[in-house]
């Protein structure tokens, strides 16, 4: 029995060996990892090591992205890595959530988001600064 | 008796300090020789019996017992039942771990790059 405790003990050193593992440098990643991250070489060596997996690992889908995907993937990089892992963990419970929906009303959510994303844009842009909102009484 | 009487009048009394290892041997064995049938009978089994305790009390474990890796493998049914349900639920463990972090990544890769904003999941 105590065999099989060393044995035990040597395969859950084996299998946690990834969770012990160093950060990764900045200057130790490709050059595609490199381009894919760039909005996060200033910081990457301070990361936590499992953001840094986590990001790597959805780096390498990056190659095969379109053009547009590209330039939104880093534009929100920096604003994700700000993230705290339980704000993180909410953002994608409620991708999911969305992803749930059915495609219809998908189309519907994204329109209206379009319609105020672009009333928000339109003040600014004619150089009209938007009216504060009503102060809500307590 | 008389054996041992014959022993005990052949050693020396006072330069028994000074006898050397060889001649006592020989001392020994002679008295050894001396004996009746019975006490070398009891002696033989009382040796035999210090044997079969001691090949008992050998280690139950040890790293290196000289049989290279042969302590590693499993000796019982229990055993082999235990490493068994050991390996596959150290495998589960495995296969889930990457399971989860693959679906974080594909979940990850499709906030970052979809058509609508970031801040629309996040709070």
């Amino acid at each position: 029995m105590q065999n099989l405790l060393i044995i035990a003990f040597l395969l859950l050193g084996l299998t946690s060996t990834p969770a012990g593992a160093a950060t990764t440098s900045w200057h130790s990643l490709t050059p595609v990892q490199q381009e894919s991250l760039a909005p996060l070489s200033q910081q990457w060596d301070n990361l936590p090591e499992q953001q840094q997996h986590r990001l790597l690992r959805t780096a390498k889908r990056y190659p095969n992205f379109t053009p547009e995907q590209k330039k939104r993937f880093r534009d929100r990089l920096e604003a994700w890595s700000k993230l705290t892992p339980e704000q993180r963990d909410a953002a994608r419970e409620k991708y999911r959530a969305f992803s749930k929906v059915p495609a219809e009303k998908r189309e519907q959510v994204k329109q209206m988001v379009r319609q105020n994303q672009e009333a928000k844009e339109q003040p600014s842009a004619s150089g009209i600064s938007a009216a504060p909102p009503p102060s809500k009484p307590d | 008796m008389n054996t041992a009487m014959n022993t005990k009048t052949r050693l020396p009394d006072k330069n028994s300090r000074h006898i050397a290892p060889k001649r006592i041997a020989q001392l020994l064995t002679c008295a050894a020789q001396q004996l009746d049938a019975p006490t070398v009978a009891a002696l033989r089994q009382a040796r035999n019996v210090a044997l079969e305790r001691q090949s008992l009390s050998k280690p139950v474990f040890a790293l290196s017992t000289g049989h290279g890796i042969g302590w590693l493998i499993p000796h019982s049914t229990h055993q082999w039942v235990a490493t068994f349900i050991l390996l596959v639920a150290i495998l589960f463990g495995g296969v889930s771990y990457w399971q989860h972090e693959n679906d974080l990544s594909h979940l990850d890769t499709a906030i970052l790059t979809d058509d609508l904003p970031l801040e629309v999941f996040v709070d």
